[in-house]
C-alpha cells in the first residue's frame, strides 16, 4: 500500500488551486453552517459556485477562454465572503478565495488597460431555448459553458458543450427535449446520473437540472417529493427537521441522480436497502419528451435489472418520491476496532443477520484518519498511530438505538463509544506526541482493546487529551481558526450519528488525492472479500497507483455487502491519468474474471442508469 | 565430565534479552557461537544480531560468530541436507534460550508452539550433534502456584499462573525424559525474573518490574500536565494534586491478594551464574537463578514515590471490597498490573542448594534505591525500550 504525498500537497497559487479543484460540488451545501455562495444560490449556473470560478480561472490562466459579459458578471458577483475557504479547508485543506481575487484581478485589469470584453452572441437555437426557459437561463458565453466542461469524475476528458439550459419544471424539459429532437440537437442532462460517473459533459447542449429544488413532504405516505436538483444533504436536513430521515449518498449527490446513476447507498442502507428500496415513486421525460411515471404500469419497467455495461439512461427524472424513515431518540454511534479485516467482516455479518444496528460500515485507517485530521500532514501521522500505537487497522461504524448497542456490549465487543470518539477527535493534537500510548499496545496483549472496558478510560482519555475544538483547530491555517473552533463546538461535527446521516465522515477522502472507487456487490465471505481485497491492492501496487480499503456495508439482511476498493491519483498528472486507467481497466476484468466464476459478484459498473431496479434483481439474477 | 576448555556453542534465542547476554558474555569469554534464529519482518538475523553487538560495545567479537536461518518447526531446522550436517558437526554444545514469554491466555496456541512444539528440532540436532552438553533456560516458575518451596526437581504441577509457566515446565519435562533416555547430558537453569543490569542500569526488555512502573510515570505526566496546562480541572475530581515541593500526590491504591515479594535478579547475575552452570554443572543438574532477598512492593513503591516525585501510593493486601470506587488512575494501574499480581504478592521460596554449590555462593544484590533508579534512568533514557538503538 502506498502513502506518497501527492505533488500537489503544497498547492499554494490560484491557479495550482483551481487546478486541484474536485469538482465534487460541496461548496453548493451548508455542511459546515458557513452559509453557502450567495452568487451560486442566485444563479444557479455552476458558473457562480466557487466550482465554476475555479475552472474559469484555469481555463483564463491557460488563454482557453476570453473576458466575456458572464466573465465580468460571475467575477463581480463574487464578493469575497471567503466561505467556499472554509468549506474548501475543510475538504481538501485549499484556498480557493485565492482564485476568486485572482479572478476578479484578472478581469479588472483587463477592463483598466482596454480589453474589449466579449458580448453575447445568441443564435437561433439560444432564442428558441430562452423563449422556453427564459432570458437568465440559458446561456452560450463561454465563460458560462466552460464551466460544465469538468464533472466530478476524475477521469473524464474535458468537453465544452455549445450552450447551457437550465430549466425550472417539467414541462420545460419535456419542450426542451422536443425542440433538440427537432433540430436534431445532441443534449446531455447535468444532475440525471450521469456526472455521477463522469458521463456529464459533452458536446450540444447540456440541461442543468440544478434549479428544480422542490422539496414536498407527504408525512402521511412517509414520503417526500423532489426535483431532480435537490442534494442529498439539503433533503437530509429538512428531513431531519421534520424528525425524519432519508438513506443519503453522498452529501452533495443530486438524490434524483443518484437513484438514477446506481441506486442510493450508505452505511444505512443495511437497513433502509438499495436501489429501488429507497424510493415510492418516479417521474421521467423520455426521449420524446413525453412524461412517465414508474408506477404507470404502461410504463417501461425501470425495476428489472440487466448486467450491461452500456445501458442507455431511460429518460431524464424530473422527480422521485423517496422514503421517509422513522428517527429513535436513543439512537448512537460507536466504532467497533478490529485487528484483521476478517474478523471486521465476522462482525457485520453478525449483526446484520441478527438485525442489530441501523447502519453498519466496516471502514479503514486511512478512512478514520482523514476524516479525523483537520491537515494532510495530520492525516498521515494518525493513520501510523491507529495502525501502530492503536493496532487498529480496522473499524467498524455502528449506529443504532439503545438495544442495538446493549446487543454489542453482549456480543462482548470491546469500542469506542460517542463520548470517546469526541475525545479522541478533539484530542487528536495531543495523540501524536501522547508518550503513553505504547502502554495502550501492552494493555491490549490479552485481549485485544481491553482498554475500552476500563470504566474510567474515557475520562483518563479526556484528562491526557485535554480535548477541545482549540486544540483541534490548532494546525488550521491561523485565520481559519476561529471559524473552525466554533463549527468544533458543534455537538454535530463530533456526532456519529449525524455524521454518519449525511455522509460526512467520507468527505474527506479525497483530501490527498482524487479517488477511483471500485465498487462490488458481492457476498459476505471472508475468503473472497479478502482475496478481492488483495488482488486490488496488487494491481494498483504493480501501476504505482496509491490505493487503499475504501468500506463495506452489508446490506439485505447479510447476504449481501458492498464492497469499496479506492485508487488514489492525481488528475493533473497525465502519467497518473495513465496509470489509473490501467489500474482501473484491470481491476474490472477481475471483477468479470470473479463475476463469472462465482456467479455472485456483481461490479457496480454495470448498475448504470439501473439505480431504480428492484436490488433482488441485482443481487441475485 | 570432561568437556574442551572452550567448545563451540550453538545457542538459540540470541536476539532475545537473556539470550543476547548469554551471547555477550560468551564471546567475550572467547568461544566460538553458532546462532540459530530467524529474521523478523523489518530486518534480517544478521542486521539484528549486529544490532545487539554494538548495543553491547563487542562488534570487533562477531568473527567468533556464525549466524544461521533456521526453522525450528522444520525437518532439519529447515536447512539443506550438507548446511544441517555442518551444522552437526560444528556443535559441541547446545543452550537453548528461545522462548515466548507472552503470559497471554490468548496467545496460548502460540506460547505452546514456540516453547513446546518446537523442541524436537533443536532435540534433534542435540542427537545428530552428538552434543557434549545442552542447556536449557527455563524459569524458576515451573513449580506451580500451589507450591510454597520450589525444589530444584522437575515440576509436576498442573496449577500455573500464565501459559508460560506450563510451557516451561512442559518443555523440561520433555527436555530432560529426551535427554536422560538419549544419554545427552543436560541442565535446566531456572532464572526467577530479570531486570536491568545492576551496575549500570542497562536493559533490553522492560516489562515485568519495568512495566507497572512505566505505568505510574505516564499517569503522572497526564495530571501534571493536567495541572499545568489546564489548572487541574480533572485533577482535583480525585483529589490529585502538586504539593509545594513538585511531588504530585496521587491517590494510588493497590490492591494484593497477601504479603510478599518479587523476585528479581539482575541480567549481570544472571549471565555470571549462567557461565559458570555452562562451565561446571553436572548432568541433570536444575539451578535456581533465584534473589533470596526478594523485593516486597511497598519497598519498590518507596523507591518510586522517591524517584518520581510522587506521593499517595498505597499497598492493600487483602481483595477490594466489591462496591469499591476507583479513580482512572488506579483502574488503569489495576489493569497494567494484571499479569503480574501473582509475582508481586509471592511467597514461595525457592530452593538453591544445586546452584549455590556450582556458582560458588555466588548471590544476586539486593535490589537496593541505587540499583532502581539506574535501572529506571536508563529506562527512560531509551523511552523504555522504543528509542534503544
Ligand atoms: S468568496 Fe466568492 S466564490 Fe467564495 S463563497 Fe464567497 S462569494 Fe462565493
Amino acid at each position: 500500500m502506498q502513502n506518497n504525498i501527492n505533488k500537489s500537497d503544497k498547492v499554494n497559487t490560484p491557479y495550482e488551486i483551481a487546478r486541484n479543484c474536485r469538482h465534487y460540488a460541496m461548496c453548493k451545501i451548508d455542511f459546515l453552517g458557513s452559509g453557502v455562495c450567495e452568487s451560486g444560490l442566485k444563479k444557479h449556473f455552476v458558473s457562480f459556485y466557487p466550482q465554476g470560478r475555479m475552472i474559469l480561472y484555469e481555463a483564463i490562466s491557460e488563454n482557453r477562454v476570453p473576458v466575456t459579459e458572464k466573465c465580468v458578471e460571475i467575477a463581480d458577483s463574487c464578493n469575497l465572503c471567503g466561505k467556499c475557504d472554509y468549506q474548501c479547508y475543510f475538504l481538501n485543506e485549499m484556498r480557493p478565495t485565492k482564485v476568486m481575487e485572482a479572478l476578479k484581478n484578472h478581469v479588472d485589469t483587463f477592463i483598466k488597460n482596454g480589453g474589449k470584453v466579449k458580448l453575447a452572441n445568441d443564435d437561433r437555437l439560444l432564442t428558441e431555448i430562452k423563449k422556453i426557459v427564459g432570458e437568465n437561463w440559458a446561456s452560450n458565453d463561454e465563460a458560462i459553458t466552460i464551466t460544465y466542461s469538468h464533472d466530478l469524475s476524475p477521469i473524464s476528458e474535458p468537453k465544452i458543450p455549445d450552450c447551457v439550459v437550465m430549466p425550472y419544471t417539467k414541462t420545460e424539459i419535456s419542450s426542451l427535449v422536443k425542440l433538440f429532437n427537432k433540430n436534431k440537437i445532441t443534449y446531455t442532462i447535468r444532475g440525471n446520473g450521469q456526472n455521477l460517473l463522469g458521463f456529464a459533459v459533452n458536446e450540444g447542449v447540456i440541461i442543468d437540472l440544478n434549479r428544480m429544488k422542490t422539496i414536498e413532504f407527504d408525512e402521511k405516505n412517509w414520503c417526500v417529493k423532489i426535483g431532480p436538483g435537490v442534494a442529498a444533504f439539503d433533503l437530509q436536513k429538512q428531513a431531519q427537521k421534520r424528525g425524519y430521515r432519508i438513506n443519503a449518498s453522498e452529501p452533495a449527490a443530486l438524490v434524483c441522480a443518484n437513484i438514477m446513476c446506481s441506486g442510493i447507498m450508505s452505511t444505512f442502507s443495511t437497513t433502509y436497502g438499495i436501489n429501488a428500496d429507497n424510493f415510492i415513486d418516479a417521474e421521467f421525460v423520455d426521449k420524446d419528451g413525453s412524461l412517465f411515471s414508474l408506477n404507470d404500469p404502461s410504463s417501461p419497467n425501470l425495476y428489472s435489472y440487466k448486467n450491461l455495461e452500456h445501458k442507455n439512461s431511460p429518460g431524464i427524472c424530473v422527480s422521485a418520491s423517496i422514503k421517509l424513515h422513522p428517527v429513535i431518540d436513543d439512537e448512537r454511534g460507536i466504532l467497533v476496532p478490529f485487528q484483521a479485516l476478517s474478523k471486521a467482516i465476522d462482525f457485520i455479518r453478525d449483526c446484520s443477520i441478527r438485525h442489530i444496528g441501523l447502519a453498519l460500515g466496516v471502514v479503514g485507517a486511512e478512512y478514520i484518519s482523514t476524516f479525523l485530521s483537520p491537515t494532510k500532514k495530520s492525516a498521515s501521522e494518525i493513520k501510523d498511530i491507529f495502525i501502530d500505537k492503536l493496532d487498529i487497522p480496522y473499524l467498524v461504524v455502528v449506529i443504532g438505538d439503545k438495544y442495538a448497542i446493549r446487543s454489542i456490549d453482549e456480543m462482548g465487543y470491546p469500542y469506542f463509544d460517542q463520548r470517546l470518539f469526541s475525545v479522541l477527535y478533539l484530542g487528536l493534537q495531543s495523540l501524536k506526541s501522547a508518550e503513553w500510548m505504547g502502554l495502550i499496545k501492552e494493555l491490549s496483549d490479552d485481549e485485544p482493546y481491553s482498554y475500552l472496558r476500563i470504566k474510567s478510560f474515557p475520562d483518563l482519555l479526556e484528562t491526557a487529551l485535554s480535548p477541545s475544538p482549540v486544540l483541534y483547530s490548532k494546525e488550521i491555517d491561523p485565520d481559519l481558526r476561529p471559524f473552525f473552533e466554533k463549527l468544533f463546538s458543534s455537538q454535530e461535527m463530533t456526532d456519529l450519528v449525524w455524521l454518519s446521516m449525511y455522509r460526512i465522515m467520507s468527505t474527506r477522502l479525497g483530501r490527498k488525492k482524487p479517488f477511483l472507487p471500485v465498487l462490488i456487490y458481492l457476498p459476505i465471505d471472508n475468503i473472497l472479500i479478502n482475496e478481492l481485497n488483495d488482488k486490488f491492492r496488487l494491481i494498483a501496487d504493480k501501476y504505482h497507483v496509491d490505493n487503499d480499503f475504501g468500506f463495506i456495508t452489508p446490506i439485505d439482511n447479510g447476504k449481501r455487502c458492498i464492497f469499496e476498493y479506492d485508487y488514489f491519483f492525481d488528475y493533473n498528472d497525465p502519467e497518473e491519468i495513465r496509470r489509473i486507467r490501467l489500474a482501473g481497466t484491470e481491476a474490472n476484468i477481475l471483477v468479470d474474471k470473479y463475476s463469472i466464476k462465482t456467479g455472485t459478484v456483481k461490479g457496480h459498473q454495470y448498475v448504470l442508469y439501473q439505480g431504480f431496479c428492484r436490488k433482488e434483481n441485482l443481487l441475485y439474477s | 565430565m570432561p568437556l574442551q576448555n572452550k567448545p563451540t556453542t550453538t545457542l538459540t534465542g540470541a536476539t532475545g534479552f537473556l539470550g543476547s547476554h548469554l551471547m555477550a558474555s560468551l564471546l567475550s569469554e572467547g568461544y566460538e557461537i553458532i546462532v540459530l534464529g530467524r529474521s523478523n519482518k523489518e530486518e534480517t538475523l544478521k542486521e539484528r544480531i549486529f544490532k545487539l553487538l554494538r548495543w553491547f560495545g563487542i562488534e570487533e567479537l562477531a568473527i567468533q560468530l556464525e549466524l544461521i536461518e533456521i526453522d525450528f518447526l522444520k525437518p532439519s531446522l529447515g536447512l539443506q541436507e550438507s548446511e544441517y550436517r555442518e551444522l552437526c558437526a560444528k556443535t559441541k554444545q547446545i543452550i537453548h534460550c528461545a522462548s515466548d514469554t507472552s503470559f497471554s491466555e490468548r496467545k496460548r496456541e502460540n506460547v505452546l508452539i514456540s516453547n513446546v512444539g518446537s523442541l524436537k528440532g533443536i532435540l534433534d540436532l542435540a542427537i545428530d550433534s552428538k552434543t557434549d552438553f545442552f542447556h536449557y533456560i527455563s524459569t524458576a516458575y515451573v513449580a506451580g502456584k500451589s507450591v510454597t518451596v520450589c525444589k530444584e526437581y522437575l515440576s509436576s504441577s498442573n496449577d500455573f499462573v500464565n501459559v508460560y509457566e506450563e510451557s516451561k515446565a512442559q518443555a523440561e519435562n520433555i527436555i530432560a525424559q529426551f535427554c536422560e533416555k538419549n544419554s545427552i547430558p543436560f541442565t535446566i537453569i531456572r532464572p526467577s525474573i530479570v531486570y536491568g543490569d545492576s551496575r549500570t542500569g542497562r536493559s533490553l526488555k522492560f516489562n515485568a518490574l519495568y512495566f507497572p512502573i512505566q505505568s505510574v510515570k505516564y499517569i503522572r505526566e497526564i495530571y501534571v500536565n493536567d495541572i499545568i496546562k489546564n489548572g487541574g480541572k480533572k485533577s482535583k475530581q480525585f483529589g490529585i494534586f502538586l504539593d509545594d515541593e513538585g511531588y504530585l500526590f496521587l491517590p494510588l491504591r493497590i490492591y494484593l491478594p497477601n504479603k510478599g515479594a518479587l523476585n528479581i535478579i539482575p541480567v549481570d547475575y544472571f549471565t555470571n551464574a549462567t557461565m559458570k552452570i555452562i562451565s561446571k554443572g553436572s548432568s541433570g543438574g536444575i539451578y535456581h537463578l533465584t534473589n533470596n532477598s526478594s523485593a516486597r512492593l511497598d519497598i519498590i513503591a518507596v523507591y518510586n514515590e522517591k524517584f518520581m516525585k510522587l506521593k499517595g501510593v498505597e499497598i492493600i493486601y487483602g481483595a477490594p471490597a466489591d462496591n469499591l470506587l476507583r479513580n482512572p488512575a488506579e483502574e488503569l494501574f489495576d489493569r497494567f498490573m494484571e499479569p503480574y499480581r501473582f509475582y508481586l504478592s509471592d511467597n514461595r521460596v525457592f530452593d538453591r542448594t544445586n546452584t549455590d554449590i556450582v556458582t560458588d555462593n555466588l548471590h544476586p544484590p539486593e535490589f537496593t534505591y541505587e540499583i532502581f533508579k539506574n535501572c529506571m534512568e536508563y529506562a527512560i533514557s531509551v523511552n523504555w525500550g522504543q528509542s534503544i538503538f
